[in-house]
């Protein structure tokens, strides 16, 4: 039987998300009630929001050699943290642009606030970023070295 | 030396009939050095507290990876089994299995293998870096600080002096009352604005624990819930409070309709507090009255339906055709706003009375006409278009209530908010009582305008609300959480690293960062914990990663990251 | 504490206050209690708690989900200690006795036992019925249930469901309770149009009431938040709702439900951000958007185009023999009649409190339309009085500041 992957084109793909535990993470729980049949390209870090979600670690995905990276949050004007989202979505935004201007693509990272938290919503963010990903070269994870785990450092 | 246990819940079959667990229980164990693995037929009934308990405990651990669903209300099981080895809930790493894997990759079986495998190594790498956060505690504050002595701040302050809490009551004027001291008469019955605060003011008198400070302003607001230490300049001078939580009834201003529909231009345009006050000293000779609604409100200055106006012009309304012979009162509208059942009853009383009701549209407001003194008023019937002339004795107009000239300072002063309209605003529409700030209440028209009924239902709410904290002897940081269980942990500032730059100052929605001067010239970051939600905003804007919050910490993420695509 | 002298049963209790009602109001009223430090029993007919507002899509003015702000609460109700929730529990009698009330609450257990359901959907399949459906929400992990009305108990899902989930045969169960105080969080429910035939209720499938409407349109709903009409499935591009449609209305329910025009801006708003092109028209009474932000809210143009009001209650709804629903009004500011005609109508107004003047039993002294007399006991929420979800949050807290109140020292 053709796996999601293969239907849709068949080249493997990375993509890491950070789910938020609300909104976040609520769609994506939704589509396995509703046994959705997704590609097994993307791995879910959850948070405690999205905001907790650093520009770094989107970064340090990228040069790891995952291929995109999916923030889920939960609608502007509903955060648990008192809109700490907002701030977290105009950083993601920033972001984009920020990855469009050095050349590595804003469309690797695929924002959803509050867009993603119906199963039908998570299936079709998480299968359009995967096709999306699929038309995309790959990125070369960094070799350049550094300690891989400080923040302060160099590298990663 | 940590000892981790992955538990693999073979779910019934749901998760072990997709996913090949004794061979990803094989490679793990494989890969990980003394890594103890177990494939169980469930985690999650009854009995299996005691065998997962006997097997924890047997096998020394401290940490767990517990593989299975998701649900955190199906944990109650594993719970009772890590208390029973006395593994801290924290050191368990959930791994979803089902919903996010075997569910969702039918389909896929080996990819669905290598996720699993992939996941379940996210997790202990977790485990490995995930930090703790330490946890302040702090002694609660006995007393309580309400701030405004009208309906609302009476009824809170009533509330929590009958319950034994000494309040403290901060009034600007030099009585209780506010507004309602203005009013003769209040909806929707007969008794006038101090009977209606009655009881309260009662209160006020005979019960000790109200400390009342008339002709007093607060001056500043410092620290946390449990632990408010404020500063009141009353009239006597400045006063030192600590208290436990704080009820801000500061109540509204009412709009002056300068220049509108002739007000200040011709006598007998009035407002309704205007009529209010003519009640008691006299109403003269005049019958004909005629109200016009939303003055000034529900417009593009003030886009907002003040609630009350209608009600209160009803019950003007009414008063005129029942006390004066040959009374008539016209109400011109655009909408009457009187939703529920005791408010709509008084709407049909009206029309009983006699009252007549107009409405006019937004866009063809009426006109009033005459030379020194109000003649009549000009108007147009939505209902078909027709133009009328009505003559009146006098017209009230009705406005709506405006926030109060002190909110912005106040707000300043607590760290709470204000809404886009300038009243103060709760945090979640669930919580109507609640700002951001935990410990910190909001009553009555302060927050938005309401009936002196609604005011005092509100501050008692407030009261109910300060309980919550006032009632607990001490409460701990990572307790005050707005979600059910702990809070993940607070953010921390490593030593020696932070440039000062006040990035998580700004961004921190609860204020609870702030700069410190070291000493030596040098500002630091500093965390409040009691304030702290642990949202991670501070973490993210901070440009050298010194602040990090030791549960969601950069090294965790990034071990999560470098294990998150094994081939 | 022993009651009228016969030993406490397993399954009884004593709590200090006893809500009845698992709604916003009760939930929030007991959370209230209990941080306070009383023991409280709540006790909800319904399988989950969570009431009317956890079955509505969105909520105004800030179009959360509903489930969500409710489910945290939920939560914490159920993790409390001093908080006991009973759900699938109805009031078989109640009385007082000296200084407490005593209730006999019956619980019906329902067939599939939470504890046990592992959500595995194995029972589905071998059900010639379809009387199982899944009970979802963030508060509980997601379970089966069987509808008793199409259930024959053949007991093939009994074989089919791996952990011994299921079983026909547990009984009622009865718990009497002794509380030192009641509070009444009993809600609305909706009421039956059809005694005013104008509204044309019942006679055409796409003529619904609000709550009906709701949960077709939901995202989580059998549509996956598309539009559709029900009658044949085809996309709608016009829909009236026709607001005050058995309320403010003397033969019906002569009060206002105060939540109805801020629920249809909200449902014509939330369909015209779906359907760009959807023309929705609100025929109304008042047009009362009262509270915090509602005005703007009712002013906003989601695909830039303003959702069509009209001032006037429609006197005739009926279908057309061709296809659609005519709805004939007048246009109070034209001052003419007119027909149009609408794919689907929107009846908004039949919300009645749930303890009405025709309950049987030992429901406490209403009024005449319905709301809870003020001497029968404490109250909040829509028993009391109609209002949305802020409106019952203060009434829940005041009443449980009341009821402290209430205790001396």
């Amino acid at each position: 039987m053709e796996t999601a992957s293969e239907r849709s084109g068949g080249k493997p793909v990375k993509i890491l998300v950070f789910a938020c535990r609300w909104c976040g993470g609520i769609g994506a729980e939704r589509a396995g009630w509703k046994r959705a049949d997704l590609p097994a390209s993307f791995r879910v870090i959850p948070v405690e929001c999205a905001a907790l979600v650093e520009p770094d670690a989107v970064f340090r995905a990228l040069a790891a050699g995952i291929d995109g990276v999916a923030v889920l949050g939960c609608h502007v004007g509903g955060c648990r943290y008192d809109e700490a989202n907002h701030a977290a979505l105009k950083r993601m935004e920033l972001l984009k642009v920020l990855l469009d201007t050095v050349g590595i693509g804003g469309e690797r990272l695929c924002l959803a606030f509050g867009t993603a938290h119906e199963d039908h919503q998570f299936a079709a963010v998480m299968g359009d970023f995967h096709r999306l990903l699929q038309g995309m070269p790959p990125l070369a994870p960094w070799t350049g070295g550094g300690d891989e785990d400080s923040p302060r450092s160099v590298g990663t | 030396m940590t000892k981790t246990v992955v538990l693999l819940c073979n779910c019934f079959g749901e998760i072990g009939g997709v996913l090949p667990l004794e061979e990803i229980a094989g490679k793990l164990r494989e890969s990980g050095d003394g890594l103890s693995v177990h494939v169980l037929p469930s985690l999650c009934m009854d009995q299996d507290a005691e065998r997962m308990g006997t097997l924890l405990r047997d096998e020394g651990a401290d940490s767990v990876v517990a593989g299975g669903c998701p649900s955190p209300a199906r944990r109650e099981t594993l719970r009772r089994a890590l208390g029973n080895a006395g593994i801290d809930p924290a050191r368990c790493a959930h791994v979803d299995l089902r919903e996010g894997c075997a569910w969702i990759h039918r389909n896929d079986p080996a990819g669905a293998a290598r996720k699993a495998a992939d996941l379940l190594a996210m997790g202990l790498a977790s485990l490995e870096e995930r930090g703790a956060s330490s946890d302040v505690w702090t002694e609660v504050r006995p007393e309580c600080l309400v701030i405004g002595a009208g309906p609302a701040g009476l009824a809170a302050a009533s509330a929590l002096a009958r319950r034994g809490v000494t309040t403290h009551l901060v009034e600007r004027s030099a009585q209780a009352g506010g507004m309602m001291n203005l009013l003769s008469r209040v909806y929707p019955g007969n008794e006038d604005g101090k009977s209606r605060i009655a009881p309260g003011l009662r209160e006020l008198e005979e019960n000790p624990r109200i400390v009342f400070h008339p002709r007093s302003r607060v001056l500043s607001v410092k620290g946390f819930a449990g632990d408010f230490k404020v500063l009141v300049q009353t009239a006597d001078g400045p006063l030192h409070l600590r208290t436990g939580a704080v009820v801000v009834a500061t109540g509204a201003g009412v709009f002056l309709p300068a220049k509108m529909y002739r007000y200040g231009e011709l006598k007998q345009v009035i407002t309704l507090m205007e009529l209010e006050r003519q009640w008691i000293r006299g109403i003269g000779d005049r019958k004909r009255f005629v109200f016009i609604q939303c003055v000034g409100a529900r417009c593009p200055e003030r886009p907002y339906c003040s609630t009350i106006c209608c009600p209160s012009s009803l019950k003007n309304a009414v008063r005129v055709m029942e006390e004066i012979p040959g009374g008539e009162a016209t109400v011109l509208h655009r909408d009457i706003m009187t939703p529920g059942a005791v408010l709509e009853r008084y709407y049909r009383k009206a029309m009983e009375t006699g009252v007549r009701f107009v409405r006019f549209r937004e866009d063809a407001p009426p006109e009033v006409t005459g030379s020194e003194t109000v003649e009549g008023v000009r108007f147009r019937d939505a209902a078909g278009g027709k133009a009328w002339a009505l003559p009146a004795d006098a017209v009230v107009l009705a406005t709506p209530l405006v926030p109060g000239m002190d909110n912005r300072s106040l707000k300043d002063l607590l760290g709470i908010e204000l809404d886009g309209h300038g009243f103060f605003a709760e945090t979640y529409p669930l919580h109507p009582l609640e700002t951001r700030m935990d410990g910190i209440f909001i009553a009555g028209s302060a927050r938005w305008p309401v009936s002196s009924e609604q005011a005092a239902a509100q501050g008692e709410g407030a009261a109910v609300k300060a309980l919550g904290i006032l009632g607990q002897g001490r409460v701990s940081a990572l307790s005050l959480s707005r979600v059910p269980g702990r809070k993940l942990g607070h953010g921390r500032v490593e030593d020696g690293s932070c440039t000062g730059c006040g990035n998580c100052v700004a961004v921190c929605p609860f204020l609870a960062c702030s700069l410190q001067d070291t000493g030596n010239g040098r500002l630091v970051s500093r965390v409040n914990k009691m304030r702290c939600k642990a949202c991670g905003n501070c973490v993210s804007v901070c440009p050298n990663g010194t602040m990090q919050i030791p549960e969601h910490n950069y090294r965790m993420v990034g071990a999560m990251i470098r294990k998150a695509f094994s081939e | 504490m022993a009651l009228s002298g016969e030993p406490l049963r397993p399954g009884d209790a004593s709590p200090d206050v006893l809500v009845i009602g698992g709604g916003v109001a009760g939930i929030l009223a007991s959370l209230d209690l209990a941080r306070a430090g009383r023991s409280v029993c709540l006790v909800e007919r319904a399988p989950r708690p969570g009431g009317q507002v956890a079955r509505l899509d969105k909520i105004y003015p800030t179009d959360h989900c509903a489930f969500c702000p409710l489910w945290t609460d939920v939560r914490e109700c159920l993790d409390h200690p001093l908080v006991t929730v009973m759900t699938g529990a109805r009031l078989a009698a109640f009385r007082r006795e000296g200084e407490r009330w005593l209730a006999e609450i019956l619980r019906t257990p329902p067939f599939i036992d939470e504890g046990l359901c592992i959500f595995c959907g194995r029972c589905v399949p071998v059900c010639g019925e379809e009387a199982l459906s899944p009970l979802l929400d963030q508060a509980y992990p997601p379970i089966y249930r069987i509808d008793a009305g199409r259930c024959t108990e053949c007991g093939a899902c009994v074989s089919a469901c791996p952990t011994g989930a299921i079983d026909f045969s547990r009984k009622d169960a009865a718990h009497r309770i002794s509380a030192g105080e009641v509070l009444w969080a009993t809600g609305f429910r909706e009421g039956d149009l059809r005694p005013l035939p104008e509204y044309g209720y019942g006679t055409h499938p796409d003529i619904m009431t609000s709550l009906e409407f709701e949960e077709w349109t939901a995202e989580s709903g059998p549509n996956g938040g598309k539009l559709l009409r029900k009658s044949d499935g085809g996309t709608p591009s016009r829909i009236a709702f026709i607001q005050c449609a058995g309320a403010r209305d003397l033969r019906m329910f002569p009060y206002c439900s105060a939540v109805c025009c801020m629920h249809a801006l909200k449902q014509a708003q939330w369909l015209k951000r779906r359907n760009g092109d959807l023309e929705c028209t609100v025929y109304y009474t008042d047009l009362r958007a009262v509270g915090r932000d509602y005005y703007r809210y009712s002013k906003r143009e989601p695909s830039g185009e303003a959702v069509r009001l009209i001032r006037g209650r429609p006197g005739l709804v009926f279908p057309l023999p061709g296809g659609g629903i005519a709805v004939k009004y007048e246009d109070t500011f034209r001052g003419d009649v007119r027909i149009e005609r609408f794919d689907l109508v929107v009846l908004n107004g039949n919300l009645r409190p749930s303890l009405s003047p025709d309950r049987e039993g030992d429901a406490p002294a209403v009024d005449r339309e319905g709301f809870l007399d003020p001497a029968a006991g404490f109250g909040c929420g829509f028993a009391v009085e109609p209002g949305d979800i802020m409106d019952s949050a203060v009434q829940a807290a005041a009443a449980a500041m009341r009821i402290l109140g209430r205790d001396k020292g």
